[in-house]
Parts: C-alpha cells; structure tokens; sequence
C-alpha cells in the first residue's frame, strides 16, 4: 500500500473489517456489507474477534445511530466541535458500505452541483448532453450504488444549498431531465445520508424544519468519564507515535494532568467541585490528543527527555489561547489556583504549575 | 462452599426449591412485573399454605388491609418513629414501603388472601431501618428523610453489574435488568425464570464488598428473616413460599443450612408508628430515585396489565410499544399542542424502537429502546439529555399519575387524621371530590376567622386543598376594605399525599406550618433572597394568616437582620408597609406577640431613614420604584405615626429637610420639595417657585423639566387642586410653549399625569377651563380613548406640518374657520 498522511477507515481497519463480515452470522439490511450487530461490534469493539473500540462514552448512542441509517430518515449528528462526529460517520459509512470516500464538504461554497450532478463542459459540447459527459456527485454516486454518503458541516452551506437534500431524501430519486424525459436515478437499497452539523458555532446558516424533519437528530456529547479519555488519548497518541522512536514512555501521570485540565475547563468545575470561568476556546479530546503529541514531540526531539507536564502546559496554551484573549486571563486563574493547589504532593502537577505561570497569558 | 463467599461456578448453585421440606426460595427485584408474573404462576402451582414476605414484621396487621377488596394500588404502609416529647429538633425519618400492582410483594399478598393462607412479613420492626435512616441522614446534615424500605441499592452499584453491563452493550443496570429479566414477561416457567434471577442476584451479593454489606446492616436483617424461617418451618404447616429481594437469598439458604443459633426473632412494633396510605406513581418514582428500583412505573404497570391479561413475548412487546407511542403522542395533542408529532415520525419512532430491540438482541422494544427511539425521532436538533421538553414530558408520560385508594377502615397518620378532624370540625364537606364555595366573614365572626386560618395553613403547605377567590389580601396588601373572604374548595388523594409528605416531622397542621417555614426561610437564604426584608415578612405575614403567629416568633429576629442589612430603599419601604399592615390586622390574626412586631416596625423606620439620603444616587430606572417607597413611607409616617411610638414623625421630616437642596433627580427633587411642603417646612410659595424654575428651567433634555411635576404629583396629586398657585404656574408656563416643545414634551407630561384617575383628570380640567373662562367640556370633550399615544403623538405632528403647508401657500385662514365651525 502507497504511504498516505491518512488513510480512510475501511483501509486502515481493513482486518477487522474482514474478521468481523467472517464471523458475521446475522441478518443484513439490504445493501449493507455487515450485519447491524457486526456495525456495531466494529465501533464498539469485540475483544473475542480482536476489533478495537473506536468510540468511547456514549453506547446507546451508536445503537440509535445505526437504527437510524436502517429507516428512511437520514442522520444528522450535532454536538460541539471535536466531539468525534466526523469519525463516527466515517467509521459507520465504512462498515455499512464498506467505503467512506463519498463525502460533500459543507462550506459557504457549496453549491447545488456538489449534491447532484455537474457536467463535463468538454464533452458536453462536443458530444452534447450524455452519461458520459455527467459529473456524478458523491450523494449520486451513493445512490446509484447503494452506499452511505457523509455531508460534513452541513449547515455551513447557505440554506437554499441545503434543502436540495430534502427531496433527495424523501422520494430517493434525482431526475436528470438532460438526458431525457424518463431519466431519473433511483437510489438502490443502502444509500443514505449522515451529515455531521454544528448549530451553535460562528458562520453556520439554520437548518430549514422540512429538513430537519427528515434527519434524526444525535447529539454527540464531549466525553465526561476522565477514565474514557485518558484511555482514548493514550490508544491515539501511540497511533501517531507510532514508527517514531520519540515518546514511546510517557508517563501516565502525564496523561492524567492533561485530561484533567482539559476535562475542568471544558466544563467550567473541577472534580473537586470548584466553579471556574470556562474559556470559549474548544477543549475537545483531538486537541487533548494534539496537545500530547506536540508534546511528545517536543520533549523527543527539542528536549530529548521524557515528556514532562512543563511539555504539557507550554502546549496547552496554544489550544487555549484561540480567538478570545479573555480566555487566557481563564486559564491564568485556573493555573494560579487549582493548578497550584494540585501542585502540592504531584511532581507533574508541579512541573505544569512552574512553566504555565511562566507563560505569556495575558 | 457458600454461596456468598463462593468462587465463579459455584455462586449460581442456590438451593431455591428445598422441596423435601416445603420450602420455595423465591429471589426477586422489588417492583418487577416480570417477578410478579412468575410469582403468580408458582403460588398457583405450589398452593402455600403460608407466604412470607420481606418487609417489616410489625406490619403484619396492615396486611388485611392491603389485600381488601377495597383497595386499588399503588398504595404504601408509611412508618414513623414514635414521637418523643421535646426532641422536635431530631431528624424526621418516615420510611415508605409501597406496593404497586405490579410488585411482587403485592401479588404473593393478595394470592394469599385468595387462596385463604397465611401471609407474614419477616423482616425487622421497621424502628430499625428508621434508626439506620436516621444515622446516615445526621451524618450527611440532613434535615429530613424519606427512605424506601423496598432499597435496591445493590443492584445500581455492583461492579459484576457494572462488567456485565459492558460486556452485553447496557448502559446501566436497570437496563441490564429489563434485558435480562423484564424481557421475559408473560412467561410461565418460574423454575428457570427465578433459577436465573438467582444467580444474577448471587453474583451481585458475591461481588459487593463485606463491609458495605455490614454497614448497609444486611447481616441483622437476615439472622431475623432466618430466625422467622426456621420459625413457620418448625411449625410444620407448608408448603411455605418465602418471598425475599434476590440479594438476600444467597444469605438466608446458607443461614437455614447453619446450625440453628439461639438468638430469638425480634418483634414488636419496636416504637414505630404504621399506617397503609394511598400512594401514587410520582411519589413512587422519586422515591426510586433516592434509593433504586426500575423508574418509570407507568410503563411497567402498562407490562404488568399485559401479561397478566396472558400477553408474552414479541406481541406483547410490540403492542406496549403501540400503546406507548401513540398513547404519548395523544397525551401530547392534548397537553401541549405544539409540541405533538406528526404520524410520520410516530411510524419512525416505533419502527426504530423494534430495531433497536433486534440490534440488542431482545423480544421487543424495552424501556430503554422506546426512550432511545423517541430520543432519536421526536427531537430536532441539538438535545440536553432529558430536559429538553419533549423528553421530559415522556417521562412524565411513563411515570404515571395514578393514585391508589385504600379501604375507609385504614387509618391513617396522625396529621392527615389532625386535619381531617379540623376541617370536619370546621364544617367542611370531605366525602368527594368536588369543589365547593366557602363564604367567610372574618371581622365579626370569630369561627370563620378560624376556618379562615385553617384554609389559610393549608395553602401555606401547598396542599391544594382550598384557593382564596376573593378577600383581603394583606400579602400584597390589596382589598383591605373587603370584610369577607371567598373560598373553593375540594378533598382529593393529592392533599392526602401532600400531607403524608409533611406528616414525618409533625402531627398538626400546625405543627406542618412551622417546619415549612423554617424550610422556606432556610431556602430564601440559599437563593440569595435572604438579604431581602420584603421576601422574609412576606413569609413571616403567610405564617400569621395560617395561624401560627405567636409560635413563629423565632424569625422576628431573623427579620430584624435582614432589615437591617438590606440595601434598597424600596424592599425596606415594602417590609416596612407589610409590618404595619401586620401590626394593623393583628386582631384579625390572632397575633400575640404584636409588641415585638412594633419593635420591627421601628427597625425598618430607622433602616428606611438610613437609607434616604441614598436617593442622591438615584438611577433614572429606578426613579418609579422610588417615588412610590417615598410615598409610602409618608402614608405610614402619617398614619402609624399617631398609632404607635416607633415612628417618629419629626425624624422623617428632618430627613426631608436636610435633603431638599442636595444635587437630586428632578423627580426626586419634586417629591422631596412636596414633602417638605406637607410637612410645613416650607410655604407654598416656596413650592410653587421651585415647580417654575424646573419647568421653566434651561436644561437640554425637556423629560427632566417635567420630572419635578412628575415627582410632586407621586406624592401628592391632591395638590393640583387644593393649591390653586400651583396649577396656574403650571398652566401659565405649559401655555407659553411653542407648539414644536409641548409635543416633544408630551410623553414625560403623560407619565406624569398617569397617576391621576379620570375623576381627579377632570378635575383638574375643570379647574384649567374655569382658568381659561371656557366650559369644561371644551378642555375634556373632544378627549378620544381609542387612539393610542403614538398615533395622537403622529397625527399632531402630521397636522402641524398639514399646517406650515397651508401657510406657506397663505391658505391659514381656511383652517381656522373649519375649527371654529
């Protein structure tokens, strides 16, 4: 296999993908390559057919998910930014059709063209209007071979962009009056759509109700369990590390520094029970996971130490000081006093507490 | 090897059927229709000659009165300690043993009665789980508490729970007990069903640690079940079916398997007091969430009907999710309109709660699939867990309403009985549920004033029991004048909970009172309302309309300090009003302690006093609130001042005095200079001369010129009349503005002259016109009321500009011939 920066979820989970259609005994939907047991022993992992779990603190979650996909109405995953959505839909289109590369890109850009079809100018002139000449978009393609497609950032396309979904995803069908009077596509069975929205960001357009009637609705919640995350962190972290010689030991106290900070200040308590102000910036599990590999890297390559939470706290100021510069005089307080309250029995509380009062916050 | 301390293989092997000598082990979740339902089957199978029933021995004599024909679940024996004169300060500890009809414990009792054997409870006297209670609410600062004596705190908190949980995809193990037990009901075959909740439950024992087991007093419990076991055994009359939580079961086949120790049963009501009460699905579910037990009880209540009509398996489950679904969808058509969905997404809902159900490998849509299918298809958009509007609704829907009804023999706690008594006493009519009027002359009659009281205490305690329709308010001090009170009232089983509620920690309803007082003022506190005198004496007058004035003196100091520490004018003004409106109804209250409130009422008049010289840095927003606490100060200082010696007069007026030519508001400079005037510390003419500089005054904002006027007529309307000066210098300087500021002017004058009523409006016209030598009616009789302000405030201006036009072509005259026609 070529090297590739990413490679998509069908590919890199190719084995496990493989091992579970083997042992996979139950029924399939029509047009799904797994059965809906097997979708979900793929995301929520199965220790006897050595398949990892891929998504961590919200199990019912992905049971409503994959429903979802089986029915007529479309899913539209919702939540904060960095709580995973992306991964879920690439991860569940990978599973239920075996391939995730089908996705429109939502972004004030988007046009009408990227949902249903475009034509090759070229050939059109020349050959006049053709299947050839046609520009299949990734929702005609999933439809035409009964797959998954994932509409990413959804609401921000402009409105008018966005409801060019809602007959799509009521009648199944998009006409292309062009190459004749009956020349209609019609989905075959297994397509569907998952679109990943947010609703509450800068930038982002309402959803019209006669689309959202035809999506069901999951709120993806940032994980709550400090122990689901340190584990998350640490599988992605040795993901990225891996084939680097940098941070193969990282101490778990480490992690624990990092989760913590980031599980108190994206809920605005700490586990003690102290109220603090919460920065705007987001403080998602990727940036946690961001913000231990720089570190890793730092110490690796800069330091040639181990990572330390000195590496951690210069690090954190980076995700933490964004767009808002109030947030930094939040994360000033919260090093002044939780953190240095921490700092007191705990070698790498202290060593976070040292370096974050040293930084430039304010 | 035991059964509790086994090792895995072992654990599971319960010797449940001891047929040999008579005796079925029947492990079971309290509330569970699934265990219900086998039960039911068994005892028909079996025919015990005696059942046993974990639950407190001294309730035996209730348990004809659960099984009367008479009664109709839910229905709850509640417990209280017997009261010990003069420790009202300990903590209140009621312990509540419900029944549904879907209990288990329900069904053993009422199959017994049927089939005419013997049925007994067999646990401690319940005084020993209200001590147990009572330990750990003083050891968290608790206050009060209700316990649930059917706790299943164990099967929330298990870690072989909590592993089984994860290995077979649940999210918690009430889910994980529907999966694996609910899941089953409308089955027959009790021996495998209870085999299996047998070894469910002794993995959850065996994986509890000893010393929670201990501290959670278990080991007690289970040496008397086994005492009473071995008891009914030695008695020889079987076969006996001892019905007992699953946790248990482990504990008390290897304490039947022990030799016999010599320790007797305990028995005895044990100081505590029983009764068996109507119970309702609410209170059950909170109670639930206290101490554990499958929440929700309306949708196991709707399983339990189903297999007992002989449903099972996959058309039961598929026609409770019908029912569910459009049985909600109705409930929201009806409730809230808007929020009901269309049969599409019913379809869908029902569609994705059968998958679910496939996916998780069950019969059918469980409790947590419907919810998990509603979650998904009735919201649109971002979600807040369960408290966006529509799942919360659901809840609501799936908990039930349902009240139970007992037998009339019941008796029942000493405070529903106290207020029974007292509103029989007071000649109201409690033998159904309607609503009835009360007509109450509370000045002349000294027993409606009593029954006025009690109506009054009841809704203090918010027993929905009666609603005021009409009266004086002193509350909001409203309808003085009004000599009679109205009253609709009507008994219903929601007063008799909302008592029960309350009876913990007293036994009259006045008694009741005085606890939710304290509990109010605690939480006033806690809101950051305390530093509010005007919330504390509103709390302190519902007390005295409820009648238990002289015993709750213990705020009056409480009261003081909030008065003293409260920073607003306003709010000290208003407790101020509300202590004289007190003191003033004080016979009609029955108050004794009315010396104290006088003190009070000096407190706040030296507190208000303190806090006059603050108008100095009066905000524009605040300017109607305060002209108003001005005004009211000077009714009280005028009316109190001649009734009681803890207002001084001459304080307030010497307040007025060294405020009058500070740098103040307008506003508050008018009221301030009608004050002084009033109080004779300056002359009318002083008065008048003052209004004129401010009207007539050179300030850029033409609002402030009329804020004096404002300010003086908020406190004393009457003046425009009865100072004639002052009308015509108001007149005379009105008069002389050219036309483009009296309409920029117009909105403040309006604001101004809003506290007038129409009588005094046109007296005052009246007044103008005689001013004017022109009749009154020209001044008031062209007066329209169905225009609004803006459109007269757009017409003048669109009528003068009608007029420059006219002029500008020299065409005036025609106009002004029109008006005179």
């Amino acid at each position: 296999m070529e090297m590739v920066l990413r490679a998509p979820a069908e590919e890199k989970y190719a084995e496990e993908l493989t091992r579970l259609k083997e042992a996979d005994d139950g029924p399939r939907p029509p047009g799904w390559r797994l059965s809906a047991r097997a979708v979900r022993r793929f995301i929520l992992g199965d220790e006897a057919l050595k398949v990892s779990r891929k998504f961590y603190g919200d199990d019912p979650l992905v049971d409503r998910a994959i429903v979802s996909l089986m029915g007529a109405q479309g899913l539209m995953m919702v939540g904060e930014p960095g709580t995973a959505k992306s991964m879920l839909s690439e991860l569940l289109a990978a599973a239920v059709s075996g391939q995730s590369g089908l996705v429109v890109q939502g972004s004030a850009g988007t046009t009408e063209d990227h949902i249903r079809y475009s034509w090759n100018y070229a050939l059109l002139l020349a050959e006049g209007p053709s299947a050839r000449a046609l520009v299949p978009s990734p929702v005609f393609q999933a439809m035409r071979s009964g797959g998954i497609v994932r509409f990413e950032e959804l609401t921000r396309c402009p409105p008018e962009v966005q409801d060019a979904l809602i007959s799509i995803l009521s009648e199944k069908t998009i006409a292309v009056p062009e190459l004749g009077e009956s020349q209609t596509l019609r989905a075959k069975p297994g397509f569907n759509v998952i679109g990943t929205a947010n609703l509450r960001d800068r930038g982002v357009h309402e959803m019209s109700s006669a689309l959202k009637r035809r999506f069901n609705f999951e709120t993806v919640h940032p994980i709550s369990d400090p122990g689901f995350e340190k584990e998350l962190v640490l599988k992605e972290l040795a993901e990225r590390l891996a084939g680097l010689e940098a941070g193969s030991e990282i101490d778990p106290g480490v992690i624990d520094v990092l989760v913590q900070t980031f599980q108190d200040l994206r809920s605005g308590r700490t586990k003690e029970g102290t109220s603090l102000s919460r920065p705007d910036a987001v403080m998602s599990t990727a940036e946690a996971v961001n913000v231990v590999h720089a570190a890793a890297l730092e110490a690796a390559f800069l330091d040639k130490a181990a990572v330390s939470g000195a590496h951690i706290a210069r690090q954190v100021q980076g995700v933490v000081l964004k767009d808002n510069p109030e947030d930094g005089k939040k994360f000033k307080a919260y090093v002044d006093h939780v953190a240095k309250d921490r700092s007191g029995g705990n070698a790498h509380w202290k060593a976070f507490y040292q370096t974050a009062r040293k930084l430039k916050l304010v | 090897m035991s059964a509790v301390t086994g090792q895995p293989g072992e654990i599971g092997r319960l010797d449940l059927w001891q047929e040999s000598r008579g005796l079925y082990l029947v492990p079971l979740r309290h509330h569970s229709p699934a265990c219900a339902g086998h039960l039911k089957a068994l005892i028909e199978e079996v025919a015990p000659a005696l059942i046993l029933v974990e639950g407190p021995c001294d309730f035996d004599p209730l348990i004809p009165l659960v099984t009367a024909e008479a009664t109709r679940p839910p229905v709850a024996i509640v417990a209280f300690p017997e009261r010990k004169p003069g420790r009202a300060d300990e903590v209140s500890v009621v312990s509540y043993f419900p029944f549904c009809a879907h209990s288990p414990e329900y069904v053993a009792l009422s199959e017994a009665a049927e089939l005419g054997s013997e049925a007994r409870f067999i646990d401690l006297p319940s005084s020993h789980r209200i001590a147990l209670g009572r330990g750990e609410a003083e050891a968290d600062g608790e206050a009060a508490l209700a316990i649930s004596l059917t706790d299943e705190r164990a099967f929330d908190a298990s870690d072989y729970g909590r592993a089984l949980c994860r290995r077979i995809g649940c999210r918690d193990q009430n889910e994980l007990w529907d999966h694996l037990f609910e899941s089953r009901a409308g089955g027959r075959d009790w021996r495998r069903f209870f085999r299996d909740v047998g070894v469910y439950c002794a993995h959850v024992r065996a994986a509890t640690p000893a010393a929670q087991i201990e501290r959670e007093g278990h080991p007690e419990r289970e040496a008397q079940m086994v005492a009473l076991l071995r008891e009914a055994l030695d008695d020889g009359k079987g076969p006996i079916v001892a019905v007992t939580g699953g946790f248990h079961t482990p504990a008390l086949i290897e304490g039947l398997a022990a030799e016999p120790p010599s320790r007797k049963p305990k028995r005895g009501a044990g100081g505590a007091e029983a009764y068996l009460i109507r119970y309702g699905f609410r209170q059950l579910d909170q109670l639930n969430d206290y101490a554990a037990g499958l929440p929700l009880p309306g949708f196991y209540d709707r399983l339990w009907q189903r297999a007992a009509n002989g449903e099972a398996g996959e058309p039961l489950w598929r026609d409770l999710a019908v029912e569910v679904v459009t049985g909600f969808a109705a409930h929201l058509r009806q409730t809230q309109p808007s929020l009901s969905p269309p049969l599409p997404v019913l379809t869908a809902a029902l569609e994705a709660a059968s998958r679910l159900a496939a996916l998780r490998g069950r019969p059918g849509p469980t409790r947590e699939d419907l919810l998990d299918a509603c979650r998904s298809t009735l919201l649109k958009g971002e979600q807040a867990g369960d408290l966006t509007p529509v799942m919360g609704l659901l809840h609501g829907f799936l908990t039930g309403s349902a009240i139970g009804d007992i037998p009339p023999s019941a008796g029942s706690p000493p405070l529903v009985e106290a207020a029974r008594a007292q509103a029989r006493r007071l000649g109201f009519n409690l033998e159904d549920g309607e609503a009835r009027n009360r007509k109450l002359d509370i000045y002349r009659k000294p027993r409606h004033r009593e029954v006025s009281r009690f109506l009054h205490a009841l809704a203090f305690l918010e027993a929905g029991f009666a609603a005021r329709t009409s009266g004086p308010d002193f509350l909001s001090g409203v309808k003085l004048d009004v000599l009679s009170e109205t009253w609709s009232y009507a008994w219903s089983p929601m007063v008799e909970a909302r008592l029960i509620e309350l009876a913990a920690g007293a036994e009259t309803v006045a008694e009741a009172c005085l606890r939710v007082l304290r509990k109010q003022l605690r939480a006033l506190g806690e809101q950051g309302r305390g530093r509010n005198a005007g919330a504390v004496v509103q709390l302190f007058l519902s007390a005295c309309q409820a009648g238990v004035a002289d015993r709750a003196e213990e705020i009056l100091p409480l009261i003081e300090a909030e008065v003293t520490s409260d920073p607003e004018l306003r709010s000290v003004v208003a407790a101020l009003r509300e202590l004289h409106l007190l003191w003033r109804g004080r016979e009609v209250l029955g108050m004794t302690g009315a010396d104290t409130v006088e003190r009070l009422i000096g407190v706040a008049y030296a507190r208000a006093l303190y806090l006059l010289p603050d108008l100095t840095a009066a905000r524009e927003e605040d300017l109607s609130g305060l002209l108003e606490a001005l005004a009211s100060l000077r009714e009280i200082v005028t009316t109190a001042g001649a009734e009681t010696e803890a207002i001084d007069e001459t304080l307030f007026d010497e307040a007025v005095a060294a405020l009058l030519d500070s740098e103040v508001h307008p506003a508050i400079a008018g009221a301030l200079a009608c004050l002084a005037f009033l109080a004779e510390l300056i002359g009318g003419g002083d008065l008048v001369a003052r209004l004129r500089g401010n009207l007539g005054g050179a300030v850029l904002e033409t609002g402030e010129r009329i804020a004096f006027l404002r300010g003086l007529i908020a406190i004393s309307r009457e003046l425009l009349w009865r100072l004639p000066a002052l009308a015509e210098a108001a007149d005379e300087i009105l008069g002389g503005l050219d036309e483009d500021s009296f309409v920029s002017m117009l909105p403040n004058l309006r604001l101004a002259f809003a506290a007038l009523d129409p009588r005094e409006a046109d007296r005052f016209a009246q007044r103008i016109a005689a001013r004017h030598q022109v009749a009154q009616t020209e001044v008031t009789g062209a007066v329209r009321y169905d225009a609004s302000a803006e459109e007269v405030q757009r017409n003048l201006e669109l009528s003068r500009r009608l007029l420059r036009c006219l002029e500008e072509d020299g065409l005036r005259s025609f106009v002004e011939a029109e008006v005179r026609s």
